[in-house]
């Protein structure tokens, strides 16, 4: 039985534009910025291929980017709408395999298409047709890259924004990452490849010919992945969204940006509060918290962090939370919302401690949980809160 | 595994100093180890090393889906086998979307095929079903094979309007190769012919006679046929023998790839020209 593996990705490049541009037939071929334009020092979520040549680029101060490209059509970001469109995009891809990830609305799908070759035919030619069936239905342009897993798929995807096509047989992998400079792996940090450059290693295949011992006396944990990105390999399954793993996610959107710290901790506070309840109630704990906060100018920054043990209770999530956002609040912005989310779940161990029992105020606290819960089941969940929490209902 | 050697054009067809390659439209399907082409467990790259113990040429068709690039030519050339040599399918942009920038890209295209050198053996310009022969198109195609000036260059027309004197008599002029096409007799269709334009080689390509799949819009059907032998051998007695009495060089390949039948029927003919060869001598 043949094992090898084909992905297919597909990328629309400057997504938000290209949807933008199906909308409003007016803006093709012109230099176009997304950006919020209510926010003071708002930056650029997403920009056409023409401001990108002006020198516009991602994230960059939105004031910066108008005087390089003086032409370009600014519009306000409609994330819900990329949203949808993404949705009909996965959708013109599922009829060729149900091997499926789409990205969250950025233009992004990997399609595992391994052994279906009989059936619809050589993952080129599958490329090739569902490129041509989503120019012609949904009139945007993706680019499309064959490869042997998702990291080479996409890296290949790269090399030929913002269009084009790339096939890397199996078996290629190493070769084609060779030459290429390391800003095309995904996954490397800027700090690490500023790292590699201050030993005078700028490309991909340099990278490679180390030895992983090399790399552990430098970057530590990271060298495992770092050595097996460098040579190509991934063995990352293409999730279909009913396949990611389980994660319980609270979100809220401030009816005008807030700059507020106390309120914007209350805030999270709340959705913390709000995720433990689904979790005790659901009998599980959650090994991973992570915090995305969206900023008023369009930007964003997301921080987690993984207890060693799982956790469920009201006061360890609250406080967690809090950490995550002194750790992703980082710039002198105004918050537009922010998104929780607990990953990682497992059940809850009904195994007592085989050590001592909580003592002091972590016993009343574990006291206190339980009849909280009960108040909220009966009332709802605004009904207790803490002094710290905002009530979001 | 059949022979990877060239062959000569036995005295019943005509030219003895013609020399036949015969090899396939592209060599990496992984159905040709399910089908048994390729022995079990074969890895893709491992594949065109295979191929060449069957074969002394192949057609490229990648490079219809894919600019040519000389990166990812030459990593593949670097795992040929040594006489093994290539056609190559200009890319779809060019022949079938024909995008604004056409011309570079066909310079592009020049620039990518480039690294295969002497082991070049023709561009393959394949045009669309639709493309008839208007002034617009004609223009098109006269400017397309002045880009490709100089490097040998065979094309295969798909629609019936082309099949006039004045056309082949233009080709004949630039040494542009008019590919001999075997299909399924469809109305529409660019007829078989044994009509040779360019003395340096002619070219054959086999799609399979599949009827009932020609139009279904899915590879997998309109190129699953197996070529019988009285099939194969009709074809050698109606167009092998006018097509070689009049080149130096013949390419034949087969496109009806699925389920192997490409590879199986390409050494079916090898054979059979081969076993012609031997009851001549005799």
């Amino acid at each position: 039985m043949n094992r090898e593996r084909f992905v297919l990705h597909l990328n629309v490049a400057d997504f938000a534009v290209a949807v933008e541009r199906v909308a409003d037939r007016s803006l093709q071929e012109k230099p176009v910025i997304v950006a919020s334009l209510q926010a003071v020092r708002a930056t650029v979520y997403d920009m056409s291929n023409e401001a990108y040549n002006d020198g516009v680029r991602k994230g960059m101060p939105l004031r910066e980017a108008v005087r390089l490209c003086r032409s370009a059509r600014l519009l306000r970001p409609r994330p819900e709408f990329y949203k949808k469109a993404m949705k009909a995009f996965a959708g013109q891809a599922r009829t060729y395999s149900p091997l499926l990830e789409p990205g969250r609305g950025d233009g992004h799908l990997f399609l595992d298409i391994t052994g279906t070759h009989r059936l619809i035919g050589t993952p080129p030619d599958v490329g090739w047709r569902l490129r041509k069936q989503v120019r012609k239905n949904l009139d945007i342009d993706p680019i499309w890259s064959v490869g042997g897993n998702k990291l080479v798929a996409k890296v290949a995807s790269r090399v030929v924004k913002p269009a084009g096509e790339y096939i890397v047989s199996p078996g290629e992998e190493e070769s084609f990452l060779a030459p290429l400079p390391l800003f095309f792996l995904p996954g490397i940090l800027p700090r690490e490849r500023g790292r590699l450059q201050e030993f005078n290693i700028g490309r991909i295949g340099e990278l490679a010919a180390l030895e992983k011992e090399q790399l552990y006396s430098v970057f530590g944990k990271r060298a495992e992945m770092l050595y097996n990105l460098s040579r190509g390999k991934d063995d990352q399954p293409v999730l279909p969204q009913e396949n990611k793993p389980p994660a319980i996610c609270r979100e809220y959107t401030f009816p005008g940006d807030s700059g507020d710290r106390t309120f914007v901790e209350g805030v999270v506070a709340a959705l913390a509060v709000r995720i433990g309840f689904v979790l005790r109630e659901a009998g599980m704990t959650g090994r991973r918290l992570v915090l995305l906060l969206g900023y008023g100018d369009g930007g964003s920054a997301a921080r987690q962090i993984s207890p060693v043990h799982g956790v469920s209770d009201d006061f360890t999530l609250q406080s967690l939370a809090l950490v995550l956002l002194e750790r992703a609040w980082n710039r002198r912005v105004r918050i537009s919302r922010c998104r929780l989310s607990c990953e990682r779940l497992q059940r809850t161990s009904p195994q007592l401690s085989l050590f001592s029992v909580p003592a002091g105020s972590d016993r009343k606290k574990e006291q206190l949980q339980p009849a909280l819960d009960r108040l909220r089941k009966k009332f709802g969940i605004d009904s207790v809160r803490f002094a710290s929490q905002v009530g979001l209902s | 595994m059949q022979r990877s050697g060239k062959i000569a054009v036995p005295p019943a067809y005509g030219n003895s100093d013609c020399e036949i390659m015969i090899g396939t439209c592209g060599y990496s399907y992984l159905e040709w180890v399910d089908s048994g082409f390729y022995p079990p467990g074969t890895r893709s790259a491992e594949m065109l090393g295979l191929y060449g113990r069957s074969f002394p040429a192949v057609e490229l068709n990648y490079t219809w889906y894919q600019m040519a690039r000389s990166d990812a030519l030459l990593r593949m050339v670097n795992t040929a086998p040594s006489h093994l040599l290539f056609s190559a399918k200009l890319t779809r942009t060019i022949t079938h979307e024909r995008v604004e920038d056409w011309r570079e890209q066909v310079k592009l295209y020049r620039q990518g095929i480039s690294c295969l050198k002497e082991r070049l053996l023709a561009v393959l310009v394949q045009l669309p079903p639709d493309f008839d022969r208007t002034i617009n198109n004609r223009c098109f195609l006269a400017e397309l094979l002045d880009l490709l000036h100089g490097v040998p260059t065979a094309v295969e027309f798909r629609h019936r309007s082309w099949a006039v004197d004045v056309v082949f008599g233009e080709l004949e002029r630039r040494r542009v190769s008019l590919v001999t096409v075997d299909e399924p007799d469809l109305p529409g269709l660019f007829p078989a012919l044994d009509v040779v334009t360019n003395p340096a080689f002619f070219y054959a390509r086999f799609h399979g006679r599949n009827r009932q799949g020609w139009r279904s819009g899915t590879m997998q059907k309109k190129f699953d046929y197996d070529y019988g032998e009285a099939e194969l051998q009709q074809w050698c007695e109606r167009y092998l023998a006018p097509l070689a009495r009049q080149a130096e060089r013949g390419l034949i390949f087969f496109n009806n790839h699925v389920r192997a039948q490409a590879p199986r029927n390409a050494g079916l003919l090898s054979s059979l020209i081969e076993k012609s060869g031997q009851e001549s001598v005799t």
